[in-house]
């Protein structure tokens, strides 16, 4: 995942750009939600296991997964569980790199706030070009529960420069 | 309270307007005569002891107390539901409510049970009727992610509505009207049955309070968004049957099915489809804020029906009873789907304008109405209803046939 070759935008220092697909990536969006206690404990909690897999993040263009536990108002784990593992998460976030290229790059551009057809419900609400799934229903609903905290997981990012390999 | 500045003489109200009680205040006035005894007792005791200047002081006595034997202690967020239910004494939920009284589960309370009145209108004696196993949790969450529609949604921004075209600002302002026109059945239904339910299923009563609290609240957001950005526009009179199911279902299980699982199941797709096709951000805003109440009301159903079929004595006949009330359901159901109302404005919002609104726009439709069924098949699946050969919606829109 290590290769620079664009940024996302001029905001940060060199040394402080994080590359995408990473676990660094989540791990600082993790930090950034513990910076913003206040603003997540106003959305609520938030308790679910979410895989975010980047369909062709890995090596050869094999899927890539984080997995990010959250428990109410932080993230507890984050961890590379490679093409996915057991137990299964409640629900997978799945898109190709150019797609979450494209939000990450709208989320930085809208300091925040992605373009109205940037959005992870958005984007994933047709199957298409991202995708919710999850082996229960239920589960699969969290993505809807928790929806508000997620989104500003992800729209996080703003905060920093991300470079894409 | 509107024109108090016109004088109270101007406010005449027919007798017809607000009836007098009558015959009602004859009967409430037999019934607490009749009771006298008991209460009148408690009254003179408690009289005569103070008119002494003594204490009682009964209450401090702790022979039954489970307090020294069952200390809790509050959790990483705080003292939850769940903190104080660990001990079995407050936290084990009997299956048959024991009384139709007041006082709290796990009180010291049966000395007194004599000398209290019966609620006659609890009648919903099995906790199963109402249970899910994720009430206590849901009920927290419910708590936690309140948000205030007065100042959560970005209303400065309403300019961007106002300068919308035409075609997307009318249609978004009837998506706005349909919805306040919907929302706050989910909050008449659980009042329904609220009222029949015994204390001792304090965390159902909790949730469902909280079920409409949100419902308050999306009425409002989308009473508040139709006004400042379209106006009010036309009525759905297709919702209103499938509505009037939702209250006049036979059991709470069956309008929980028809509110919580089918129309919440809904509700949350049409949310979601509003998060996508909002034309602001103002818009997505406040569809992200009510689908993540409205999935909440979703997980409920679910498991309080599975609950339902999963505990009920006799599983076969319960499921065929539902199995008939789904026949109905879906039906008035598809009433709804159908309405011009709906399915017009969401035509016009996914296909970019009325100019492609039968084409994009009904594909747009269509897809919803594919994922519409597809997810109500599975979360009739989830509570263990096998719907896929007996259900009557169609699994694709009429047009995209
Ligand atoms: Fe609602
Ligand atoms: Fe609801």
């Amino acid at each position: 995942m290590g290769s620079v070759a664009t940024k996302t935008s001029a905001k940060g220092a060199a040394e402080e750009s994080t590359p995408f697909p990473s676990l660094s990536w989540f791990e600082r969006l993790s930090a950034l939600m513990k910076d913003n206690l206040e603003h997540y404990k106003k959305l609520g909690y938030c308790d679910c296991v979410a895989d975010f897999c980047v369909t062709d993040g890995g090596p050869k263009g094999s899927p890539w997964i984080a997995r990010v536990t959250f428990d109410a108002f932080e993230v507890l784990n984050v961890e590379d569980v490679g093409s996915g593992k057991t137990p299964t998460p409640d629900f997978m976030l799945e898109g190709s790199l150019e797609t979450w290229r494209a939000m990450i790059e709208s989320i930085s551009d809208g300091d925040g706030r992605p373009a109205l057809d940037q959005t992870i419900n958005y984007l994933s609400h047709f199957h298409a070009p991202m995708n919710v799934t999850s082996d229960d229903p239920l589960r699969r609903d969290l993505f809807y529960r928790y929806n508000q905290s997620l989104q500003s997981f992800i729209s996080g990012s703003s905060a920093f420069d991300t470079v894409f390999s | 309270m509107a024109n108090l500045g016109r004088g109270v003489t101007d406010l005449k109200l027919t007798p017809s307007d607000i009836p007098l009680a009558g015959d009602d205040l004859a009967r409430f006035e037999t019934s607490f005569e009749h009771t006298k005894e008991v209460w009148g007792e408690l009254l003179e005791e408690n009289g005569n002891r103070l008119q002494k200047g003594n204490l009682s002081l009964h209450w401090m006595n702790t022979e039954g107390s489970a307090w020294n034997k069952s200390r809790v202690k509050p959790s990483s967020r705080g003292l939850t539901l769940m903190d104080i239910n660990r001990p079995d004494v407050y936290g084990t939920v009997p299956k048959i409510a024991p009384h139709r009284k007041f006082a709290s589960r796990g009180s010291i309370r049966d000395q007194y049970l004599n000398r209290m009145p019966d609620v006659s209108d609890y009648t919903i004696m099995d906790r199963d009727e109402v249970w899910a196993d994720n009430v206590e949790t849901l009920y927290e969450e419910a708590v936690a992610r309140q948000w205030k529609a007065t100042t959560d949604v970005p209303w400065d921004e309403y300019e961007d509505i106002v300068k919308l075209p035409e075609d997307i600002r009318l249609a978004s302002a009837q998506v706005a009207t349909f919805l306040t026109e919907v929302e706050f059945v989910a909050a008449d239904m659980p009042a329904k049955w609220l009222y029949h339910i015994p204390q001792d299923f304090l965390e159902v009563k909790m949730f469902m309070v909280t079920q409409m609290m949100d419902e308050a609240r999306h009425q409002e957001v989308f009473r508040k968004r139709a006004i400042i950005g379209g106006g009010l526009l036309h009525a759905s009179p297709g919702f209103e049957w499938a509505l009037k199911v939702i209250l006049e279902a036979p059991n709470h299980t069956m309008g929980s099915f028809m509110l919580n699982l089918l129309a919440e199941g809904m509700v949350l797709t049409i949310f979601r489809s509003g998060e996508m096709i909002a034309p602001t951000q103002l818009d997505k805003e406040i569809f992200r804020l009510t689908l993540q109440d409205e999935a909440r009301h979703v997980s409920y159903g679910v498991m309080q029906v599975k609950n339902y079929l999963d505990k009920h004595p006799d599983r076969a006949a319960a499921t065929e009873e539902l199995h008939r009330f789904a026949d109905i359901a879906e039906q008035v159901m598809l009433t709804t789907l159908t309405e011009p109302t709906v399915i017009e404005p969401l035509a016009v919002l996914l296909g970019g304008g009325i100019k492609y609104a039968e084409t994009k726009g009904l594909d747009g439709v269509a897809k919803l109405w594919d994922m519409l069924i597809s997810e109500y098949l599975q979360r009739c699946d989830r509570v263990g209803l096998d719907r896929h050969a007996r259900c009557t919606l169609p699994r694709t829109a009429p047009w995209a046939a």
